[in-house]
């Protein structure tokens, strides 16, 4: 028998074109508990969704205690002894915790036997040493409290391996405390623990080993006790950047927007800043940070609770999408797919939406004046599509988002937010949308630019704010740039 | 014309193939089936119901549903027949029927904004609506039938000769045009598609949105008027199960229910398909019951042909993607 509870082999995931995983070997030991670590979009996600079931990987092979496995869906995985606590927890808040535990497999025959699931449920939590009344709805209970209730369902079914996404993130600084022992009683028991998190002192306080990967690839792997902060980090980013983004070449002018002290509910803490003209704002920050939160702030989907907005220096009140655009704001949102294009209509009709008194004469809107707007863009921004009448369904990723830059430049505003704008395209269409940036802002349009992929953000801003927890964290400039100073910045 | 032509003719207007075997079955059999009269008169007859189905086409295309548009079919009849019995002038009698169709839609806009709701909390919202309003109808005549003491004069000529005809048509033909050719009706598309795409691209959900119940309760009132002037009384209970009839005009029509594509022109078609169907089979001595099964079967056929469609379709973009 092999001394590994679970191998991967050469484990390859593609997507239409984009390779997830490129080739990754794993190998966990039993009752270990071993740290996942990369940036976002690494390939962190994509690998646990192979292993839970999710995914199936394009190529490569899984074993489990040395025996070949074959998953149908998550359930399936399940079953077999691997179970996923996801950041979201699968919990119904209205049904006890002794349903939740068993949902799906309730004890007894014909009927439900409550007495049985309901003495096995604090049978399970009683394992952990916790005394919980599992006749209570989950929805009563803290968050410690329920990931811990995912952990007892994730017991009941006898699981091996237990995948942990971020499992400190909403806790406090008690809980987490509260928690690691926990973790430590699984250990104990010859349950391993695949443990992601984005912080590193939590890795070096309870995992064992840490694997790291980038790009899709593990780039390193090392028992925790050979290695130190640094080299992780440097793992995570270390990367060559050469020719991947077009120079800078613009010098930033006057000032054009000024936030001062803004506040939303819980996402948003007293943020200020300011974007000058042609200039490129990064924001970088983990996700969850509050990035996208900001951006609907300032962009009036979202309107602000606390603090103000000055646009050249005149204060406006921005409390709907429609007032962001007067003011000359627009946004380029995350999710092209829901909230950024109407898939089901064409290139034209999502060009022109943003300005439709453009194309009007009187109160009709004329084909030609439409047609001649989508064929501008189609030619300038290079979108590739068999015709301006073409539905965007059949669009390639980059191209769609060339339609969804194409409409706000319409519009003719002067500030753009671009929440994560080269997401899940390729690099050729990428390095189009950098140049396109720059290009803009040679205009004398700015730019605030959000995104997940530091080198990306480290290369095209002229400066960078750094968030966390609702919170500007910092703000870098020239050699200050780089991946240390913000991993720095977000890692507790 | 190839092959693959006539399939995708079919497939698209499949329902209207039906009724047109239908129709010349029927015009085979009775030689008073298809003349000029009948026909005039079937039209005479879905005037009310299409006019109502005109607000139901917006309604849907911006992406929600009215179910409360019966109960203001009474309502406004009620209210109008009453004014006039009261004295009050003709033509601001007709005035507070439509206005209290307005205040419905506004009443039911405005709620479904509050909760930013979506085709579902509509239904529920509307259904609500629906009952408060036909409970209030029923109010002022104590739930009875009350005669109109009407003279000949504007509201009197709404109901006569083809009058409800020229109004149901001219209305369809404004609203297709605003639909199709102007800003407003290019917005309720794209709010009507997705909602979310709408308010990121800086447009004004909330007011269009208000702005569609607003016009389907302005229509249901106008449906009620012209009823009540047809009859030259008020029945508050005229418009009880009204709303099915209207959704399945503008479901017969081509209208998707998900929203974003439709045509008040198609609604036209719909409207008069179920009227010339009604007349076929009366015509043909089916009675009244078995009626309303084809006419359920006919809704469903029409929901059944649309969905397929969508995936036929989904299936040919799969096949299509040449340039992912």
């Amino acid at each position: 028998m092999s001394e590994y509870v679970l191998e991967m082999k050469e484990i390859t995931k593609i997507f239409p074109g984009v390779i997830a995983l490129d080739n990754v070997s794993l190998q966990v030991t039993k009752g270990a508990i071993h740290a996942l670590i990369g940036e976002n979009g690494a390939g962190k996600s994509t690998l646990m969704k192979v292993l839970n079931g999710v995914y199936t990987a394009t190529s490569g092979e899984l074993f489990l205690e040395g025996q070949p496995l074959i998953l149908h869906g998550v359930r399936d995985a399940q079953e077999k002894g691997i179970s996923t606590i996801f950041q979201e927890f699968n919990l119904i808040n209205t049904l006890s915790v002794a349903e939740n535990i068993f949902l799906g497999r309730y004890q007894g025959k014909k009927t439900i036997d409550w007495k049985k699931t309901n003495k096995d449920a604090h049978n399970l939590l009683s394992s952990l040493g916790l005394d919980f009344d599992v006749t209570k709805p989950v929805g009563r209970f803290s968050t410690a409290e329920r990931q811990l209730v995912e952990i007892a369902k994730a017991l009941s079914y006898q699981a091996k391996i237990i995948v942990m996404d971020e499992p400190t993130s909403s806790l406090t600084k008690k809980e987490i405390e509260l928690f690691f022992p926990i973790i430590q009683k699984l250990k104990d028991e010859g349950i391993t623990v695949i443990y992601i998190s984005h912080k590193l002192d939590e890795i070096f306080q309870i995992c064992d080993v840490v694997s790291v990967m980038r790009d899709g690839k593990l780039v390193g792997e090392s028992p925790v006790s050979e290695i130190n902060r640094e080299q992780v980090i440097e793992l995570m980013v270390g990367r060559t950047m050469e020719a991947e983004f077009p120079p800078r070449t613009v010098t930033p002018g006057e000032k054009v927007l000024e936030v001062k002290h803004l506040s939303r509910g819980t996402t948003l803490s007293d943020i200020s800043f300011d974007l000058h003209k042609g200039e490129i704002l990064g924001i970088a920050g983990l996700v969850g940070a509050g990035r996208t939160e900001l951006a609907e702030a300032i962009f009036g989907a979202d309107p602000l609770d606390k603090g103000s907005i000055e646009i050249y220096g005149k204060p406006v009140s921005i409390r709907s999408t429609k007032e962001g655009k007067r003011n000359s704001i627009g946004m380029v949102t995350e999710d092209r797919k829901a909230t950024g294009l109407v898939l089901d209509m064409s290139v034209t009709k999502n060009i022109t939406i943003t300005k439709l008194d453009a194309v009007k004469k009187g109160v009709v809107l004329r084909k030609q004046k439409e047609a001649a707007v989508a064929d501008e863009y189609v030619e300038k921004l290079n979108i590739k599509t068999p015709s301006i009448n073409q539905t965007l369904y059949n669009l390639s990723g980059g191209n769609q988002q060339k339609v969804v830059l194409s409409k706000w430049l319409f519009s003719n505003v002067e500030i753009l937010i671009l929440d994560e704008p080269t997401r899940g395209i390729d690099v050729g269409a990428k390095y189009e949308i950098y140049s396109l940036m720059n290009t803009l802002t040679e205009q004398g349009k700015s730019i605030i630019m959000i995104s997940s992929e530091l080198p990306e953000v480290l290369s095209m801003s002229d400066r960078l704010l750094v968030m966390h927890k609702g919170e500007i964290k910092g703000e870098l400039r020239d050699g200050q740039m780089t991946a240390d100073n913000v991993m720095q910045l977000v890692i507790e | 014309m190839n092959r693959k032509k006539v399939i995708d003719i079919m497939r698209n207007n499949g329902i209207l193939l039906v009724i047109l075997l239908l129709i010349i079955v029927t015009g085979i059999f009775e030689r008073n089936f298809l003349t000029f009269n009948n026909l005039l008169n079937v039209l005479r007859q879905v005037a009310v119901v299409g006019i109502v189905a005109c607000g139901m086409t917006y309604c849907i295309i911006g992406g929600a549903f009215d179910l409360s548009v019966g109960s203001v079919v009474s309502l406004a009849g009620v209210i109008t027949i009453l004014s006039i019995n009261n004295g009050t002038n003709e033509y601001l009698a007709v005035l507070y029927g439509l206005s209290a169709g307005v205040a419905v839609g506004i009443i039911n806009g405005v709620l479904i904004s509050l909760i930013n709701g979506r085709t579902g909390e509509a239904f529920i919202v509307t259904y609500g609506m629906q009952v408060v309003v036909a409970a209030i109808a029923l109010f002022p005549s104590r739930g009875l039938f009350i005669s109109g003491r009407i003279s000949p004069g504007f509201f009197k000529s709404m109901g006569e000769g083809v009058m409800p005809i020229v109004i149901f048509l001219g209305i369809a033909a404004f609203m297709e045009f605003v639909l199709v050719k102007t800003k407003y009706g290019r917005t309720m598309s794209f709010i009507g598609y997705n909602l979310d795409v709408a308010k990121m691209s800086g447009l004004n959900v909330k007011l269009n949105r208000i702005s569609y119940f607003a016009i389907s309760g302005l229509l249901a009132g106008l449906g009620g008027v012209v009823l009540c002037s047809r009859v030259t009384s008020s029945n508050p209970t005229a418009g009880l199960n009204f709303e099915m009839d209207v959704i399945a005009a503008v479901v017969v029509g081509g209208t998707q229910l998900s929203g974003g594509s439709g045509s008040v022109g198609r609604t036209v078609i719909g409207a008069v398909i179920i009227g010339i169907m009604g007349n076929a089979l009366n015509i043909l001595g089916i009675t009244a019951y078995h009626q309303q099964i084809v006419k359920g079967m006919l809704i469903l056929l029409a929901v059944g042909m649309d969905i397929l469609n969508k995936q036929i379709k989904l299936k040919e973009m799969a096949h299509d993607k040449v340039f992912a």
